[in-house]
């Protein structure tokens, strides 16, 4: 059942081919719908705000995104003077490798049969199955960190400062919330995950089989850890001036852009997988139409991320850390138990939500004493800074 | 190379798998000495940190080649995506990144020490790799790692029954971890009196940066 | 260790297209640095100093509690992969596990530790200061006899201004 039944006649010429042009495909994919998703993104963000998108490079405008890329290449790079040469280079490496990567344990359909060969609509279906995108999301931190670091701006750095820390705290509610698709699948492979999944529309896809909440909680960590509008602080215009890649032109400048929007795909791909079914819906001529089914339902995603963008204002920074320590991870801690115990029997479920329950006010309580410490805190700091004069009260 | 693989299409041969895997283990063990001696030789502490990564990514392709899949993840999503992450939020944001200083060592005669503990550890390892099997684990308690069935599965089984009690004891570590990082945080400034000698040295130094940084 | 072969190839791909794309962008772009360009930018503004160097304690301690929750998600996969088999000694087991980590989070919560509130906010909850009184808050207003010429005031009070307030105390608003 693990792995990809490609390797099992081992290595020769054909399953080389095979390899080659699945690597290649899958490459393709990211590269193509990136392309698309800026383009689907500006039309769409422009006809919801009613006005006119991009119109002019190619019909309709299809070709702008297309048209901005070849520009790029012909705008000038230069490194800042005070940039840390070697690793300023390197970030954008960084940033798009993980990006690309996650992809691979994407499944996209049911397997194929190529000259005689049997190979799944996935790239890999390594053992660490959904942990190779755990892996990702944490190596994707360094691309961000080390860009706003080596530039040598102070705006950069603070960017760089906000957007690992958050992405960092979402990443825990990445691994808590998919921990309960891995408790209710027994399996962390995606081609587990998306089989256990089949047949029957919608009833056995794990967003009802995990009761919604995870899927939501997924959906807001997910939206925050790719650093997508209304979570977007690295890139606050108003108030850093720019972002992590500030300091970054032409082609620098579009391999962070590319790995932003590659990583927005990838979620949408994954959001797909994990909780919506995969390839998984109606039949049709037989099971042929996995992918098509699969791609409908990134679609829809991938539009209901431009309609939040277009839509919610920007969070306060205060507001994100607070969503996401204080709301989120207890939030997805307490749904894991709750799913899990309702995956041995109906009162261990009750019982686990139970005891969400006062662990949640135990958790409220607490916040209340730490806002009265903070509250302190602040008071005695202001009273330290300025000893004869007004207090904090005042 | 095609030649070589045109030539045996069927089942893949012993010699090709051993072949794999040495070739795995010489890029990871590249990997470890470069990044560690990265480590060492490096004067900027942010390069150090990110050599330790290409020693930690090293470790996990040596943990794959022993088919210890998951512990390859945890070392990488773990070590490079949690700890170094740490490090670097240190290194980067409280302003040591621009040069190391070398004001002097923290324990006397530092060096010799590390000297003779490389030493024998290096020792060590040579006996013990010599002396029955326990440096590639088929002596292992916990049973064997090869064989049908996934690594965490196995893994899984191994830590929510035998081992439970070490289990149950990490999560007491992790209070620990946490009360001491409250702790270390929240502690309340001192007067320039109350302060160590190394302190104090530091004190000068961050003025010293300040003074240069307006000129 | 074959299954790992096509997330090498992708790796080499994803890297070749970023090495290509410098390269290409080196013959197609133009090279003409200068000083204004390669400083640092700051909306326009010349920077007066380095990068700060200094940011609050608060990021360390979400790096370090980070640390801490990710420990327990790597822990819960293994868990989650065979929890069929453990059944309801799983449960308990993962629910001993998670009750002492949230336990230490809530510790945590409660002392402010991942507060990022604006001061005001914070302040605003800030605990009654008791050494407020009435004298200490009304502003005194001088009587008609004790103004110089019917028009400008005399010192309202002889007794000279505290000089040192203790720490936490509120002050005069004299």
């Amino acid at each position: 059942m693990t792995g990809d039944p490609l390797f099992a006649h081992g290595l020769n010429l054909a399953v080389w081919i095979i390899l080659v042009v699945k690597v290649i495909a899958v490459f393709a994919i990211v590269m193509v719908s990136v392309l698309f998703m800026v383009m689907y993104e500006r039309w769409a963000v422009a006809w919801l705000g009613v006005r006119h998108g991009p119109n002019r490079a190619g019909p309709r405008g299809s070709l702008q995104s297309l048209a901005d890329g070849v520009k790029l290449f012909f705008k000038e790079a230069f490194t800042p003077a005070r940039a840390d040469k070697v690793i300023y280079k390197a970030a954008p490496y960084i940033a798009l490798a993980p990006a690309i990567l996650a992809m691979s344990i994407v499944p996209f359909g049911g397997t194929i049969t190529v000259a005689g060969h049997t190979t799944r609509l996935q790239l890999v279906d390594p053992p660490w199955g959904i942990l190779f995108f755990l892996m990702c999301s944490g190596v994707a931190v360094y691309g961000i960190m080390l860009a706003g670091w080596s530039s040598g701006a102070k705006y950069s750095l603070l960017a760089s400062v906000r957007a690992s820390a958050q992405m960092v705290s979402y990443e825990a509610v990445l691994g808590l919330t998919i921990a309960t698709v891995v408790v209710v699948t027994g399996s962390v492979h995606t081609s587990a995950i998306v089989a256990a999944q089949h047949g029957g529309f919608l009833w056995h896809w794990n967003i009802i089989h995990t009761a919604l909440i995870p899927f939501a909680l997924y959906s807001i960590a997910a939206t925050a850890e790719i650093t997508r509008a209304p979570f977007d602080l690295v890139e606050a215009e108003e108030e850093i001036s720019g972002g992590f890649n500030m300091e970054y032109s032409s082609i620098g400048f579009a391999l962070f852009y590319l790995a932003e929007y590659a990583n927005l795909v990838v979620q949408a791909a994954l959001i797909t997988t994990l909780w919506l079914g995969g390839p998984d819906g109606p039949r049709i001529a037989g099971n042929s139409v996995g992918p098509l089914w699969f791609f409908i339902k990134v679609m829809v995603l991938l539009y209901i991320f431009i309609w939040i963008r277009a839509t919610l204002p920007r969070v306060r920074y205060d507001q994100l850390m607070e969503l996401g320590w204080k709301r989120l991870i207890p939030a997805s801690l307490a749904m894991l138990m709750i799913v899990a115990g309702f995956q041995v029997g109906r009162w261990w479920g009750l019982a686990a939500f139970g005891g969400s329950l006062l662990g949640f006010a135990l958790l409220l309580r607490a916040i209340d004493v730490g806002q009265d410490a903070s509250a302190m805190e602040v008071q005695i700091s202001a009273d330290a800074e300025i000893p004869s004069g007004r207090g904090a009260s005042s | 190379m095609i030649a070589a693989l045109l030539a045996t299409p069927q089942p893949m041969s012993v010699h090709l798998a051993h072949a794999s895997a040495w070739a795995v283990f010489a890029v990871g063990a590249v990997l470890i000495l470069s990044g560690a001696l990265g480590v060492v030789l490096l004067r900027n502490p942010v390069h150090c940190a990110l050599m330790l990564v290409i020693t930690l990514f090293g470790i996990a392709l040596e943990f794959i080649d022993q088919s210890a899949d998951f512990l390859a993840a945890v070392q990488i999503i773990v070590y490079a995506g949690a700890v170094v992450i740490l490090f670097l939020f240190v290194i980067m944001f409280l302003g040591v990144d621009r040069r190391e200083r070398f004001m002097r060592e923290p324990f006397r005669g530092q060096k010799p020490l590390a000297v003779i503990l490389g030493l024998i550890t290096l020792a060590e390892i040579l006996v013990l790799s010599r002396v029955g099997n326990w440096s590639t684990g088929q002596h292992g308690v916990a049973g064997d790692l090869n064989g049908p069935g996934e690594n965490i599965q196995k893994l899984g089984q191994s830590i929510y029954t035998r081992y439970l009690l070490p289990f149950e004891m990490t999560s007491a570590l992790l209070v620990i971890a946490v009360v001491a990082t409250v702790v270390l945080a929240r502690q309340q400034s001192r007067a320039p009196s109350e302060l160590t000698k190394d302190e104090q040295a530091g004190v000068a130094a961050a003025a010293a940066d300040k003074a240069e940084a307006k000129r | 260790m074959d299954q790992y072969l096509p997330i090498v190839l992708l790796l080499v791909v994803a890297l070749a297209f970023a090495a290509g794309s410098f390269a290409a962008s080196k013959l197609l772009g133009p090279s003409r640095p200068t000083g204004a360009k390669t400083g640092p930018y700051e909306s326009g503004i010349v920077p007066q100093a380095p990068v700060a160097a200094r940011f609050p304690v608060r990021f360390f301690l979400v790096a370090m509690i980070f640390i801490i929750f990710d420990i327990e998600v790597i822990f819960l996969y293994p868990w989650a992969v065979i929890y069929h088999q453990l059944n309801t000694f799983g449960l308990a087991e993962m629910a001993a596990f998670a009750l002492v980590v949230f336990v230490s989070f809530a510790y945590l919560v409660s002392n402010g530790a991942l507060d990022w509130g604006p001061v005001k906010k914070l302040a605003r909850k800030a605990p009654v200061n008791l050494t407020r009184t009435t004298t200490s808050t009304v502003r005194r207003v001088p009587r008609p006899d004790q103004l110089i010429d019917g028009m400008s005031p005399r010192p309202v009070d002889s007794e000279p201004e505290p000089t040192a307030e203790p720490v936490g105390a509120g002050a005069p608003e004299a």
